[in-house]
């Protein structure tokens, strides 16, 4: 598809101008915020121009590799369901640029910030368009270079080393494990152009699905190989960790899915798979978010859960056959990312003002900073599925379907679910409580109300209006994501 | 848009549009916070009584508009003779609390959010009684409880308001998660979200009706405070400022009553539900006796008052249990009277703990003299609770024990009848200590303002003409049963 290629294009290009700004002409950080903002914004129109564009237009800059992104899409029919993701990420890759213009000042080294930014987003738009396994791989690791050394940002730091550290090496085994099943695919089929029927071709062939499976799993925390993400997403700065856990996990898992079913691994076993895993993530992650001190490394946890719930949505549609299930997990997964991006960045905000780390620092935070606290209690609140808040819509619908189908499996699933969406209850709402109580001794009765920059502010209002929008109406938002449901349900 | 589909409405907007207001220009308005939403609440009275006479014509006003087409999902609101008691109930608790937190709470910065929240909290129970969908039901239904954990929250009286809130959302919230797995079990079965299809027959296996049904009592039994599901009642109702708690003891606990009236007693048929008729009766009855002994047993006065809605609702599930014409026009009853009552006496409580600002009972003594009015409207509560005649209590009794008597089981009304003793002393008892015992102390008592004397006295009347001409009352119950029954019994 075009329109990809122009906006990773896009993306790219502005990635080498933004840098050159930031070198030559020294920009102040707001300036290139702007900038990445708007390149950003570009490449999602470009993105939604379903303009007939075709390669032969003239265009000199295509490479091997590049065409058979243009190549594959042809007949890629989830090319809704790529720009979907793609889109979200683009949409949120807007927002944290803006919110860092105030935000860097943290650390200041403004001129490799925006360029790995957009070049992550850049890479995960290859990434979810690719449709050819060797390209798929040189996206993934475009994108997980550039997350490494943003996870690794706060360099000065032995804790954000460590991080990146452990996140680069995980990553890497996963891309590793992924090419080395590509390659097996490869020996026996001859073929790296999805769809591919591998599970026929042989044993290697067979081998090398597993492979790629567990690879790409790594990358999307699927317990048990999320261990890396806990210390990534808590270390990170509060900025990075809204695109990490928003949507980078996430489209590795849609990338998971369109590999699996490009390989020819059957829906019902994949599904199958999906809601045992999906079980194994909400339990792990719900409960280890209840023992969790620090703030970031509690969201960090409860992505881990969270990816639970999209699992066990997607796995019900797959194992079922159920089109809406799908539906449910494409709308659970974009509600997310506007939910957990929105938690952290407004944890980003706290900290950037008042230097708060663990949930005991929160404490009566929504006094020094009212519009952080709220946002904060939004997401959470959002988070835990509260009623009339979007994640209670996206939570309706995964319950629907999954009760609809009467399966013993979905059943359990279901329990499961409703279990540890309480146990959920257990660390979202104390941190809620944290935010809105006061420090026993009173000394933070006359605490003046801090002044949040414009910057950080408008972010944090924007998302927020976004999930009230998606809450009070939800239809139109449902109605976006039907068409990406084709690809697998209509299937 | 016709008038009644318009009062409907108004009912609706009107305190949420009052709420955002506050919250959004409390630089401005902050002054008059509590007159606003007084009006707000007044208005929607009005409203809801406006709607008598519409539901007299026989309309049921109906609005629907599509809301979530792809999931076959609608915003419904009907009103029928089932929704009316309660949501007049409502209305009133409501309008009851706002006007005694008027004097009750003192103004700061936050109060236009305090009233914003209480304004919230009544759309939650309007919202849960008019909405006639699944979707929309569990929506207001849950709205109900985070506005109120958060009043909880945030004007708890006492060290722990945070840990008593959050017992209160997480036991209820279970609670709700149960109801949310019938309602969605429904709409799955019916391929609708509408009551109305719900109700107009369901084919389900005996098996399936067993389960939805044991989801729906045990959920709605949670909000109801029967025993043993009550553990979150006596912290939430001591802690939340009194207004509060008249608006959970007086109103809430009904929705759950409300929940069981709307969906197992009027989905499935009577000979479906017979097999839940003992149980009912007995968990009725242990909750009755439970709760008049935790209330004997009780040193603080509010804690008592709330011991005592849990043994008010075992009247209530035992009158239910009876699933007899009777029994259930008590049951519906009693929440009328014993919302009347139940505010009455937590108003009492509250002037006599800002009067004297102690809560113990062994510390208040001999007021009678000193609170000659508060004493007097205690008497009326106090008598009323145990169901003296001629106040409004006593008939609703009458009504749930005449439906024991029609059971095969006379054993367990007599049993009944016999516990009610207990609600005789704790009632007594409370009287007796703070007005009638012998005065040690010498009293400096604050003074009162009239915006709680108000609606007390108010309160009192209420229940003494609801207990002298109850025939109106009857009058929509007998409508309401007509409906739920279908003449089937």
């Amino acid at each position: 598809m075009n329109t990809a290629f122009y906006s990773i294009l896009l993306l790219s290009g502005s990635a080498l101008l933004i840098y050159l700004l930031a070198r030559l002409f020294s920009c102040r950080n707001e300036v290139l915020a702007c900038c990445t903002a708007l390149v950003f914004l570009l490449a999602g129109l470009v993105l939604f121009q379903s303009g007939e564009v075709r390669s032969e237009s003239g265009l000199a800059l295509e490479s091997q590799a590049l065409k058979y992104l243009v190549q594959g899409e042809q007949d890629w029919p989830g090319e809704s369901a790529s720009r979907l993701i793609a889109a979200t990420a683009m949409a949120l890759g807007f927002v944290v640029s803006i919110y860092s213009a105030r935000y860097l000042e943290l650390d200041r080294r403004f001129k490799t910030y925006y360029p790995l930014l957009l070049l992550t987003v850049a890479g995960l738009a290859g990434m979810v368009y690719a449709n050819d396994l060797f390209l798929l791989y040189l996206f993934a690791e475009w994108m997980s270079v550039c997350a490494y050394v943003l996870v690794a940002f706060r360099r000065h730091t032995n804790t954000a080393i460590e991080a990146g550290f452990k996140y680069l090496i995980m990553g890497s085994v996963g891309t590793i494990l992924f090419l080395l099943g590509a390659a097996w695919v490869y020996r026996d089929t001859g073929q790296i152009v999805m769809p591919i029927q591998s599970l026929e071709a042989g044993n290697w062939a067979a081998a090398g699905v597993v492979c790629a499976l567990v690879g790409l799993g790594i990358k999307s925390a699927l317990v048990p190989l999320h261990t890396w993400l806990p210390d990534a997403h808590g270390r990170a700065p509060s900025s990075i960790s809204a695109l990490l856990s928003g949507i980078i996990i996430q489209s590795c898992f849609f990338v998971w899915l369109r590999v699996g079913l490009g390989l020819g691994v059957s829906k019902h076993v994949l599904g199958n798979v999906l809601i045992w895993i999906s079980l194994a993530n909400m339990s792990v992650g719900n409960l280890m978010a209840l023992s969790q001190t620090h703030v970031k490394r509690l969201l960090a946890y409860s992505s881990i859960a969270q990816m639970g719930y999209i699992l066990f949505s997607f796995g019900v549609g797959l194992r079922f056959g159920v089109p809406e299930a799908i539906r449910a997990g494409f709308l659970y997964l974009v509600i997310h990312a506007a939910l957990k991006s929105l938690a952290f960045l407004s944890k980003g905000v706290c900290h950037f003002y008042c230097q708060t780390t663990s949930i005991e620092e929160m404490r009566g935070i929504a006094r020094r900073l009212p519009l952080a606290a709220l946002t904060m209690a939004l997401a959470l609140a959002g988070l835990a599925g509260l009623p009339p808040l979007a994640g209670f819509v996206g939570k309706w619908f995964i319950l629907t379907m999954a009760l609809g189908t009467r399966h013993r499996l979905a059943v359990v699933g279901t329990v499961v679910f409703l279990l540890m969406s309480m146990v959920a209850l257990g660390y979202y709402l104390p941190l809620i409580v944290q935010l809105f109580s006061i420090k026993p001794d009173n000394s933070q009765a006359a605490v003046p109300v801090m002044h949040v920059s414009m910057w950080m502010a408008l972010p944090l209002i924007a998302l927020g209006g976004i999930i009230l929008a998606a809450s009070v109406y939800p239809a139109p938002w449902i109605s976006w994501l039907s068409p990406a449901v084709l690809w697998m349900g209509g299937g | 848009m016709n008038y009644e589909n318009g009062l409907v409405l108004s009912i609706i907007l009107i305190p949420m549009v009052a709420a955002l207001v506050l919250a959004i220009t409390r630089r401005v308005i902050g002054k008059y916070a509590d007159w606003v939403a007084a009006a707000a609440t007044g208005l929607t009275l009005l409203a809801v009584l406006a709607l008598l006479p519409v539901l007299y014509e026989g309309v049921e006003p109906r609005i629907s508009l599509d809301w979530l087409p792809q999931a076959g999902i609608h915003f419904i609101l009907h009103v029928d003779w089932l929704t009316f008691p309660f949501l007049l109930t409502e209305a009133l608790v409501t309008v009851f609390a706002v006007v005694y937190s008027l004097g009750y709470h003192h103004r700061d910065e936050r109060t236009p959010f305090f009233y914003a929240l209480i304004l919230f909290f009544g759309v939650g129970m309007a919202g849960t009684t008019l909405a006639d969908s699944v979707f929309l039901f569990y929506i207001f239904w849950e709205l109900m409880l985070i506005a109120s954990c958060v009043l909880i929250l945030a004007w708890g009286e006492g060290p722990n308001t945070g840990s008593v809130a959050l017992k209160y959302f997480l036991i209820t919230h279970l609670g709700s998660l149960l109801v949310l797995v019938g309602l969605i079990y429904l709409y799955d079965v019916a391929g609708s979200d509408s009551f109305v299809v719900l109700k107009s027959g369901l084919e389900l296996a005996p098996s399936a009706v067993r389960m939805i049904t044991v989801l729906f009592l045990i959920g709605f039994g949670v909000k109801m405070a029967v025993f043993p599901l009550h553990i979150w009642l006596p912290d939430a109702h001591s802690v939340a400022p009194m207004p509060v708690t008249i608006m959970l003891a007086a109103a809430m606990l009904s929705m759950g009553v409300y929940g069981i009236l709307r969906f197992p007693l009027s989905i499935f048929s009577p000979a479906q539900m017979s097999v839940f008729a003992v149980p009912l009766m007995v968990a009725g009855l242990v909750s009755q006796i439970y709760g008049a002994l935790m209330a004997i047993a009780e040193k603080d006065i509010k804690r008592i008052i709330a011991y005592s809605s849990v043994s008010q609702m075992g009247y209530i599930l035992f009158g239910l249990g009876t699933m007899t014409y009777e029994g259930v026009a008590g049951a519906t009853l009693h929440v009328i009277y014993h919302a009347v009552v139940k505010a009455l006496l937590f108003m009492c409580v509250g002037l006599v703990i800002r009067a004297t600002g102690k809560r113990q009972i062994s510390e208040l003594k001999g007021l009678l003299k000193k609170m000659p009015l508060a004493a007097a409207c205690s008497a009326v509560g106090v008598l009323a609770i145990s169901g003296v005649p001629m106040l409004a209590i006593f008939n609703s009794e009458w009504m749930i024990y005449s439906g024991g008597f029609h059971t095969t089981h006379p054993g367990l009304v007599i049993a009944m009848v016999l516990g009610s003793l207990l609600t005789v002393v704790y009632a007594l008892r409370l009287f007796s200590n703070i007005f009638l015992s012998e005065n040690t102390e010498e009293w400096e008592l604050n003074s009162i303002p009239r915006t709680m004397n108000l609606p007390t006295v108010l309160l009192a009347v209420l229940a003494l003409l609801a207990g002298v001409y109850p025939s109106p009352v009857f009058g929509w119950i007998e409508q309401e049963l007509t409906l739920i029954l279908g003449g089937l019994w």
